[in-house]
Parts: structure tokens; sequence; C-alpha cells
């Protein structure tokens, strides 16, 4: 089953009088349950085709459809709806709100959903679980180690079950043992949840992982490899 | 969750919160008192305006208040007494023969309005009788052959009554006031002299005391020096109602201090038979009949009750008499509201500068929060918040410290007693007490959630421009 697709989108930029295509021309189309990651030079084009299919930043030309909404066609609060109900967001940079505990900044989407105060406990306590963090959830993202805070990043993204995640570049702030701690839990999650990720990175770690790789060069794909890990 | 954030939010930066929240505490504070202390100033204004002076109505004959002549008497005072009667929210009335004339001592001269009263029942309407200076004799008590008179401080000043001398007595006195001895010492070239008026007393300490000292204790020198003999007599000259002069010699009773000078130095008060006797005016004949109500707020709707009554004669208010005073009292709520936008204004300028550094600073953050789908709204409502919450917590600081200190010092009192003689010029308590009413807390509240609201909506537009994606690319 298709979750996005992504026709012949372009993504156009003036800058002053030289334009830049940042996505020129991409096509391409996601499964439920992918593991794919986007992987490309800096400046060609992953961000803004992850900021595209999040509905983040609207394509130039083209045409993306994400759970059958026409991301064109949605006006800019429908579009925040959209990101609400139907994308996970993991950020390089943790980003997550500081006056909050673990517990809260995880259930915050789900406060803005509306869930019932007792559903969003148990959801937000099997979230905080599966990222194996559930003795942290009275701490706030300044008494959490940079790998505990992504693992919050990570659960915050999932909690309300969204149709995939974005991840950009989400391991680049990592150490090592952080990382795999990461990978690994979202390698779980992808195979237990049957959770789409899609993650744009340089980090070999997180390609070693992937069961697709898409390349992008000057916006535009220039691979798109299923890999078999044994 | 949004109303936590916020809240949260406001305790970040503890260090520029609590900056901004002292700077709210301090300028409610400052405005609350200040106004409570013009209010008591007011309230005490008009306290004195009804119960010593004036009354909530007054009926005269028409020409009486800008001729003052003896003859322009109400007619019919029996009708104009029967109406105040029957009419709904009055509950005391009595009449007045009020008589122009000249009091005298061997020592000086002045005008005066010479009021003759029913003493018995002017003591149950006014409350002029506790004003009586102690030691200076009592309201009409004093059993004298002679007629009695109840007069002002100011009067009694510029009749020479009262005296200053600096008796052993009052030596004791400075010195149980804890006057520095040295100062005594200094003041005890004085001791016997007699001094006619404050003025030349002063000018004696002057050339004894440095000015330090004369700040310091002045005030006590003047009020331990301050002499009165008690039963001195006034000679009072005025027409009877043939417009011959007549008059006679009455005792001083007692003398009344209040607030306002004016009344206190042309205002003396004399039994009304004994007028009457030396004026030859007929029994039952009033210059003026007051009458006072079961409450101050129902003086405007009762007058025109009673005007419309009495077409033939002059019936108003205190309000229509002291038309300042009324303006004042009228407009006072919209004074206070005007004069606590001002400062919140001023206020707002600070919360505006906090609450941008904020959102300034929170770039990332608000673009993050927007990307995972809290919507325009709820981060306008968010910063709103956040702004609400900063006012109301400094607002409502200065308003739990203002309250106290209103507590306090209306209990105890503030004592201008060194600005006193501007103040009381204009009939306004040197002594003030300060109070507000708790409807003004309410506006107050109001005001600072406003001021929270409108300081919010320069920094909420700016959170609300921040496009997401540049703002998750900003750091």
């Amino acid at each position: 089953m298709k979750v996005v697709e992504i026709n012949d989108v372009f993504r156009t930029y003036h800058d002053t009088e030289v334009e830049v295509k940042a996505v020129n021309g991409v096509t391409l189309s996601f499964e439920k349950g992918d593991f794919a990651v986007i992987v490309g030079p800096s400046g060609s084009g992953k961000t803004t085709l992850l900021n595209l299919i999040g509905g983040l930043d609207q394509p130039t030309g083209g045409e993306i459809i994400v759970a059958g909404h026409r991301l064109s066609e949605l006006r800019p609060s429908e579009l925040i709806d959209f990101r609400m109900e139907h994308v996970g967001f993991v950020f390089q940079s943790y980003n997550l709100i500081p006056v909050l505990t673990a517990e809260e900044n995880v259930g915050f989407i789900l406060s803005l959903q509306k869930w019932p105060k007792e559903k969003r406990k148990a959801r937000t306590q099997e979230m905080l679980s599966a990222v194996g963090l559930s003795d942290r959830h009275k701490s706030r993202p300044s008494q959490l180690s940079g790998g505990q805070q992504q693992r919050v990043a990570v659960a915050r993204a999932l909690a309300a079950r969204p149709e995939f995640i974005l991840a950009d570049e989400p391991t680049a702030n990592l150490d090592s043992k952080s990382a795999e701690t990461l990978l690994d839990i979202m390698v779980k999650l992808n195979k237990d949840e049957k959770m789409t990720f899609i993650f744009s990175t340089h980090d070999i770690r997180v390609m070693k992982r992937a069961r697709r790789v898409i390349t992008l060069e000057d916006g535009r794909v220039v691979s798109d490899e299923k890999v078999n890990h044994r | 969750m949004i109303t936590s954030i916020a809240w949260k939010n406001v305790w970040r930066n503890k260090t520029r919160s609590l900056t901004v929240i002292a700077a709210v505490t301090v300028g409610v504070f400052a405005g609350v008192f200040a106004m409570a202390a013009i209010n008591s100033s007011i309230v005490q204004r008009i306290d004195a305006a009804v119960n010593e002076e004036l009354a909530h109505i007054q009926v005269n004959h028409k020409e009486f208040r800008s001729s003052s002549d003896i003859q322009n008497v109400i007619q019919d005072p029996s009708t104009v007494i029967s109406v105040l009667e029957k009419t709904p929210g009055v509950t005391d009335i009595t009449g007045r023969v009020i008589v122009a004339g000249i009091a005298s001592t061997s020592a000086g001269s002045a005008g005066v309005e010479i009021t003759g009263i029913d003493i018995q029942k002017e003591l149950e309407m006014f409350t002029l009788s506790q004003r009586l200076i102690t030691g200076t004799g009592s309201y009409f008590g004093a059993d004298t052959k002679l007629n009695s008179a109840f007069i002002g401080e100011k009067l009694a000043k510029e009749l020479y009554i009262i005296r200053y001398i600096l008796t052993p007595e009052a030596f004791q006195s400075l010195e149980s006031k804890g006057v520095a001895t040295s100062v005594i010492e200094k003041l005890k070239p004085l001791e016997g002299e007699r001094f006619t008026t404050e003025k030349k007393l002063t000018a004696a300490y002057t050339g004894l005391l440095s000015p330090r000292e004369i700040k310091m204790y002045g005030m006590n020198i003047k009020e331990a020096a301050w002499s009165y003999r008690e039963g001195s007599r006034i000679i009072l000259t005025f027409l009877d109602v043939n417009g011959h002069q007549t008059g006679g010699a009455f005792r001083i009773s007692g003398i009344f201090r209040t607030n306002n000078d004016l009344f206190e130095s042309m205002s003396l008060f004399v039994p009304e038979d004994e007028l009457r006797r030396l004026t030859g005016l007929e029994e039952g004949h009033y210059h003026r009949v007051i009458a006072r109500l079961e409450d101050d707020d129902l003086t405007n709707s009762v007058t025109p009750v009673v005007r419309e009554a009495l077409p033939g004669l002059e019936v108003m208010s205190w309000k229509e008499i002291q038309t300042d005073l009324a303006m004042i009292t009228d407009y006072i709520n919209q004074i206070y509201a005007i004069f606590m936008v001002i400062i919140l204004a001023a206020l707002a300028f600070g919360i505006v500068n906090t609450m941008l550094m904020s959102v300034l600073e929170r770039t990332r953050e608000l673009g993050m929060l927007s990307a995972i789908g809290m919507n325009r709204r709820r981060i306008f409502v968010m910063i709103m918040l956040e702004s609400i919450f900063l006012s109301t917590v400094g607002g409502f600081a200065g308003m739990a410290v203002s309250a106290v200190v209103i507590a306090i010092t209306g209990h105890t009192g503030i004592n201008l007693s060194k600005y006193s003689e501007g103040m009381e010029a204009f009939g306004y308590s040197a002594h003030l007490f300060p109070t507000i009413g708790a409807d003004f807390f309410i506006i107050l509240t109001v005001l600072i959630v406003i001021t929270g609201i409108l300081s919010a909506i320069y920094p909420a537009r700016k959170a609300l421009q921040l496009n997401p994606v540049e703002a998750l690319r900003g750091e």
C-alpha cells in the first residue's frame, strides 16, 4: 500500500537573480513499512524533499499525495492539521520542548489531538517503554543525554500513530553507541508496528540498516535501490 | 497543556521574568496606593462636607444665598418640613437661622456667618461636635450666664483667643514627645513669653534653632505652646430684622478643628433661641432648612423630587453647592481608570520587550511546534497566555502589596501636616487614611489582563510570521 506518492516534483528557489532547483523532477513512492533513507551530498535536496513530503513546504511543480491527501490542495491551516495527524517528525537537534518532561513531550501531540487523559497516559508510557526510557519519564530534556533526547523525540513522533516518520539526520549529533541504540529501536518499531520510516542522512550506520537507499544529486534521484539484510 | 506550557515558559528565564513582574508590581502598587491616598482625601472631604458642614440637601429662600439678607426667610417652613418628611430617603431635618456679622475681641475682629442652631437636633445630625479640640471646653455644654458660641480654631486664632506660650507644662510635653534636650535648652529663653500668632512663635524660635531642628521639631513646639484660656468671650455684632445694629457677648463653649480652613474661619454656631431673641426673628422662621438622607447615593435622585415639590424655594444638594467636590466624586472612577491606564501602558512596553525577546530566542522551538501540528491559533494563545501570566502575576502581587499597605496606613494614617496649610486651605485633611473600594480592584484586574493581551499582540504576530522550515533551519 502506497503511503507517499511523489510525481514529478520540483522545488525552485529564487535567490536574488539565481534560480536554484533544490528538487528537480523527482518521482518516488513509499510503501507502508518502508525503512528508506535518502542520501546525497550537501545541497542535493534531501531536506527539501523531506520538507515537501511532510507538508512543511510546497512544491513549485508536480504533485505529492500522502495518505490520500493532495498536499497542494490543502490550505496552510489544513496542512498543520495534516502534519499533526499523519506525519511524525524527528529532527537532527531533537527539538523537544525544554520546559516539559519526557512524558509531557511524548504526550504533547496527543493532547493537541485531544486524546482522553487516561488513554494519553497509557500511550505515553507505552512509547517511553518502547524507546527504553520508562524510568526517565519525569526528566526534562536538559536532564537527558543527546541519545536519550532523540529517543524521546522518536517516541513523540510515534505516539499519535502517524502514517510515517520523517527523520532528518536523526543520528548526526549522537555518539556511536547512542546512534546504534536509536537505530535498534527504530528498526524494531518498523518491524513490530509496521511503521514507515523515511530518513535523510549522511550517516553510514543508518544506510547499513536501511532496506531502501535513494540517492539524490542536484535535486534528482540518481539511484533507488532495495537492500536485503540477512 | 497550552496553559501549562505557557506558565512554564514564563519561568524559563527567571531573572528576566522576575524583573518584569517586579516592575509591574511596583507600578501597580504605586498607582493603587497613590489613588488610595487621594481617594481617602476625597472621602474624608466628602464626609466632612456632608457630616459637618452642609448635610445632603439645603432649602433656602431664593435670594438668601446671594444676599444673606436677614429678611430672606423661608415664609412657610412647616410646608418645607412636611415635604421633606414625606420624601422617601430623608432621615433628619432641622432649620437654621443665619446672619452675617462681625466677631470681635479686644485684640481682633473678623467677619463671620453666625448660625443659630437647634443644639440637640444638630448633635444628632452632624459630627461637628466630635471635632472639639480637647481642653477647649465642650459642645454647648458650658453652664454659664452668657450665651455660648462654638467656633473654629482658625477664627479663634484670628480673634487671638488662641495664643502660644511655652509654659513649664509645654516643655514637659516636648520632653515626653522625645524632643532633644539640647533643643529644649535652646528654647528656654522663650519660657513664659506670649505669642499672639503662630507666625510670631515661629519667628522667635527660628532664631534659636537650626533649620534641621526646626524641620524636625517645629510642629511639636507649636502644638506644645498652643494655649487657650477656657471661657474666653467674644462680641458678636449684626443687624436685626429691622435693619438696626445689634449684638451680644458670647462665651466660647468650645473650639472645633476641621480640615477646612474657610469653614473654620467663617463659621460660628450659637443657640437658635438666643439669635432669634437678638435679631427679633419670629419663632418658626428659618433661613435654611437642611436634610440628611439615608445614603449619600440618594442625593442625585431625592434632590429633584424635593425641588419639584418646593417650586418657590432654592433646593440644592451638597453636590450643587460644592460643585468641584461633586465633579471629583462623580468622575473619580474614570479618573482612577485613566491614571491606571497610563501606568499600565508604561508597563506594557516592558512586557512587550520581554515577550519579544522570548519569542525571538525561541524561533526554532516555535518552528518545531508548528511543524508537529500546533496550529497558529494555539501558538497565538500560548504567547498571549505567557504575557497575561507575566502581567497578572505582577499585577496581583502589586495589588496584594497595596492591600496590605493600605490596610496598615488606613489604620495608622499618613501625616502630611508639614504640607497641611496648603491642603487644609482647600478643605482637605492633612492626615490621610488611605482607602479604596473593592470594585476598584476588579476594574484593575480587568485592566491588567487587557494590558497582558495588548502587550502580547505584537510578539504573537511575530511568532505567527515564522515559517517552520526557515525557523527549523535557523540554528
